[in-house]
């Protein structure tokens, strides 16, 4: 393989933003018929990398080399017509538009001024098909799976002839099963040359998919390993952080969980969800597994209201509540951290203060206290162990803090239930390990709390019980000694 | 020997030295700041052209004309904050200058203006009512109610401008306190509260979260529809203002009022920083907005450029207002 020539060469590219140094020269070599990992903490550089060498900024100095001729692109268009396609985290296809439009957008053919659908679709079928798409072509991409949505993605890339693919963590939203459809289908793509460079914080798919590896750290490079350097995680782990971090070890916590806090029972709601009954005591953390669409998240947002809830009902503390909107969750106590932060758990473009602060504002003589809020906010934070200024505006801080920034609105409040979506998505390994051990740490305080989550290691480790749902439906409660990743993948999956 | 690794642990999380320079705050005060500058050189500028711009007498005439798009654009900001648009203000300003103006004939004065900022407050909940309670976007539910605002204004006033409005209407809005126009006292007043209201209180602090993502204030339990409701009935009381101090000052209430003070508003209010896209604004910068466009309009007139040109000045200043907020937006 290296004695191909090489595909992408990026050569000390630096960029810095004011006040920060984003990257130093950082060096990168792909070949074709290569899968190239990149690695990093968040706010390693990532990110930035690959911003400038696709064009949506410019690199302060540094090369970018692409098939053997030097190239700067102005934007990502030119890198797709170059060759170079990128699949993003937060999918860029049309939502309105269906797979056909999608596929041929950009590049549809006309008669007479007419475009031409028989030949866009027959072009985009044969793309869609190779990929092993198998959902309809003739509804609007929207209501098609994030899994369907990527090949539709990749289909486009392939469409215009791309070489080189990168992918941004395309397995986040995925389920396992959907994760290996895809994983086979990059071999593929591997087998017939085309480079590819991938990026993801799950290192065990890096572990078995990649042939190199690219660490970054702080902005700089810290290596390039092959495989076969690598004996296993705890390698990368070293590499990305530069010390050793615990792989989520199982915590016998001392005292086993009290009296029922939360109880539902036959929750239904108009998101699918179909008579769901659930109990969660004090200081017990139940995972909610299952895969992508199994009506987890839905669960959640039923029992806080956010959805239309059709049937069923809720106590608290032996106490029938009802709730028929966020407001009344909030009242009742019980504090939801969505999964999608950007879009859900944090305004963006407000402050730290401001966001931690939402749900009651601090106020003095029927005022916003502004100063109350910056100090509580520090406090909170720091409590968290992120050290920020609050008056930052909080979608430009790391996905981590981010989401500590959502719980201390939550620890500001007298909520005794707490429903984690998601907890670690987007969030780096060091990061990661912090936020568990708070989960932890709330439920040692004797909070109920609720996880949802799609990466089994978390699940496995964090869990007191584990709830499965299939379909909308609860399916299997696993209780502390039955939990495994068989067990949750046979309930999962099982038809 | 300690103090130095606790610096350098910090400096190894999040980088405090772009923290500073990224802070909101400062952010904002920034934008201010050069909205004032623009004044200032506007003034000065006018001023060297024609030392007369500069009269004590002219400069507060200046205010006065910035008083009533001002304290639109002071309405029109509480709703561009939500992420809506307020289109029916123009046509509001003449449907309560023509309510305030009839009443007036047959009530006492501090009545008749109530009753037309009251009809101004309503015309806005009748707004925030059906953006709040369909799926219909503000942008289509205000061009409906502007046309029929207008309709209404032209209906009662049975097409023609309401004359005989008492003097004490005319005192008590369009006189002077201390030598200071009513109007620019109201507006410098507005300002502040409609300033302190969106920064330091926790309804403009929501209003905020609502219009920066609606579901993120849903999800903490913030009230959506009624806070989007209460900005329109504040865009709606606000036209109810400035048509009173319209009909005080003409000492008529024309049923024709308003389609240009309309894009006036909106204009002051984005050069002012605050997004069409919500979430962001500020009610000084819609004030200092209104009055860099009536400054500028009053000095081309110094200036005797004829008025088609002005307004192809006027226009153009916008655009580069916008220019040059997006350029130093970039920057930080």
């Amino acid at each position: 393989m290296t004695t191909d020539r090489p595909m992408l060469e990026i050569k000390k590219l630096s960029k810095s933003f004011p006040g920060v140094r984003a990257l130093h020269e950082v060096d990168l070599t792909a070949y074709p018929g290569e899968i190239h990992a990149l690695l990093g903490e968040n706010g390693a550089g990532k990110s930035t990398l690959l911003k400038t060498l696709f064009g949506v900024q410019q690199p302060d100095s540094g090369e970018v080399w692409f098939e053997g001729e030097r190239r700067s692109f102005s934007q990502p268009s030119d890198a797709l017509h170059a060759g170079l396609a990128m699949v993003h985290q937060e999918l860029s296809l049309v939502p309105q538009f269906t797979a056909v439009q999608n596929v041929v957008l950009g590049r549809e053919k006309a008669r007479a001024g007419f475009i031409d659908w028989r030949e866009a679709r027959e072009r985009a079928e044969k793309s869609l098909g190779r990929l092993g798409f198998d959902a309809r072509m003739d509804i609007p991409v929207r209501r098609l799976s994030v899994a369907q949505q990527q090949l539709v993605e990749i289909a486009r890339a392939l469409a215009v002839g791309a070489r080189l693919i990168i992918l941004d963590e395309p397995t986040a939203s995925l389920t396992t099963q959907e994760s290996e459809q895809l994983f086979a289908l990059l071999e593929r793509l591997r087998a017939e040359g085309r480079g590819i460079i991938y990026v993801s914080h799950r290192l065990a798919e890096v572990m078995a998919l990649s042939d190199r590896v690219t660490v970054l750290r702080d902005g700089t490079l810290v290596g390039t390993r092959t495989r076969a350097e690598i004996k296993n995680e705890t390698d990368l782990v070293k590499l990305m952080v530069g010390r050793n971090v615990d792989a989520i070890s199982r915590v016998e916590r001392s005292e086993g969980p009290g009296e029922e806090i939360l109880r539902i029972e036959g929750l239904s709601s108009a998101e699918g969800v179909a008579d769901c009954s659930l109990s969660v005591r004090r200081g017990e953390i139940v995972g909610l597994a299952g895969m992508v669409g199994a009506g987890r998240t839905e669960l959640v947002r039923g029992l806080i209201g956010a959805d239309r809830v059709t049937g069923g009902a809720v106590w608290i503390r032996g106490e029938r509540v009802h709730i028929g909107s966020p407001a009344d969750a909030v009242k009742a106590g019980i504090a939801f951290l969505p999964e999608d932060r950007k879009h859900q758990g944090l305004v963006l473009h407000m402050s730290a203060a401001s966001n931690a602060t939402l749900i009651k504002p601090p106020r003095r003589r029927g005022l916003l206290d502004r100063r109350a809020q910056r100090e509580q906010t520090r406090a909170l934070l720091t409590q968290l162990n992120a050290d920020i200024d609050p008056g930052y505006p909080v979608g430009k801080l790391s996905g981590g803090t981010q989401q500590k920034v959502v719980l201390a609105r939550w620890l500001k409040t007298a909520s005794d239930i707490f429903i984690f979506d998601e907890p670690t998505r987007g969030v780096d390994v060091g990061a990661k390990g912090e936020i568990h051990a708070l989960i932890r740490e709330l439920a040692e305080e004797g909070k109920a709390i609720v996880m949802v989550s799609s990466d089994l290691p978390e699940v496995i480790g964090m869990s007191d019980r584990v709830v499965v749902m299939r379909r909308g439906r609860i399916v299997a409660e696993l209780s502390r000694s039955q939990i495994s990743e068989e067990a949750i993948v046979h309930h999962a999956a099982a038809s | 020997m300690s103090n130095h690794t606790t610096l350098e642990r910090k400096s190894a999380t999040e980088t405090p030295l772009s923290a500073v320079r990224g802070r909101l705050d400062v952010a904002a005060t920034a934008r201010q700041a050069g909205l004032v500058g623009v004044i200032l050189v506007l003034v000065l500028g006018f001023g060297l052209a024609r030392p007369l711009f500069l009269d004590g007498g002219n400069l507060m005439n200046i205010l006065l004309q910035a008083s009533v798009v001002g304290v639109l654009a002071l309405g029109q900001t509480f709703v561009l904050i939500t992420g809506g648009i307020d289109l029916s203000i123009g046509s509001t300003v003449a449907m309560c200058a023509v309510v305030s103006g009839l009443l007036s004939h047959s009530l006492p004065v501090p009545l008749a203006i109530i009753g037309g900022i009251a009809v101004g407050a309503l015309a806005g909940l009748v707004n925030g009512l059906l953006i709040t309670m369909t799926n219909i976007t503000p942008f289509i539910v205000t061009l409906g109610s502007m046309s029929i605002y207008a309709g209404i204004a032209l209906i009662i006033a049975g097409g023609q401008a309401v004359y005989d409005i008492p003097t004490g209407f005319q005192d008590a809005l369009a006189g002077r306190i201390a030598g200071v126009p009513i109007p620019v006292l109201l507006f410098v007043l507005l300002t502040i509260v409609a300033a302190v209201c969106l920064k330091r209180t926790v309804f403009g602090e929501h209003l905020t979260a609502v219009g920066g993502n609606a579901e993120v204030a849903r999800l903490a339990g913030i009230n959506v529809k009624r806070y989007t409701a209460a900005a329109y009935v504040l865009s709606g009381a606000a036209a109810g203002l400035a048509g009173t101090i319209l009909v005080a000052r003409l000492g008529a209430a024309d049923p024709t009022l308003g389609a240009d003070l309309l894009l006036t508003a909106i204009a002051a209010t984005v050069m002012g920083g605050t997004k069409l896209a919500g979430g962001e604004g500020s009610m000084y910068g819609a004030a200092f907005g209104a009055i860099i466009i009536a400054t500028l309009t009053a000095g081309l007139t110094t200036l005797n450029v004829q008025a088609f040109y002005q307004q192809v000045a006027v226009g153009s200043a916008i655009i580069i207002a916008l220019l040059i907020d997006q350029v130093a937006r970039g920057r930080r």
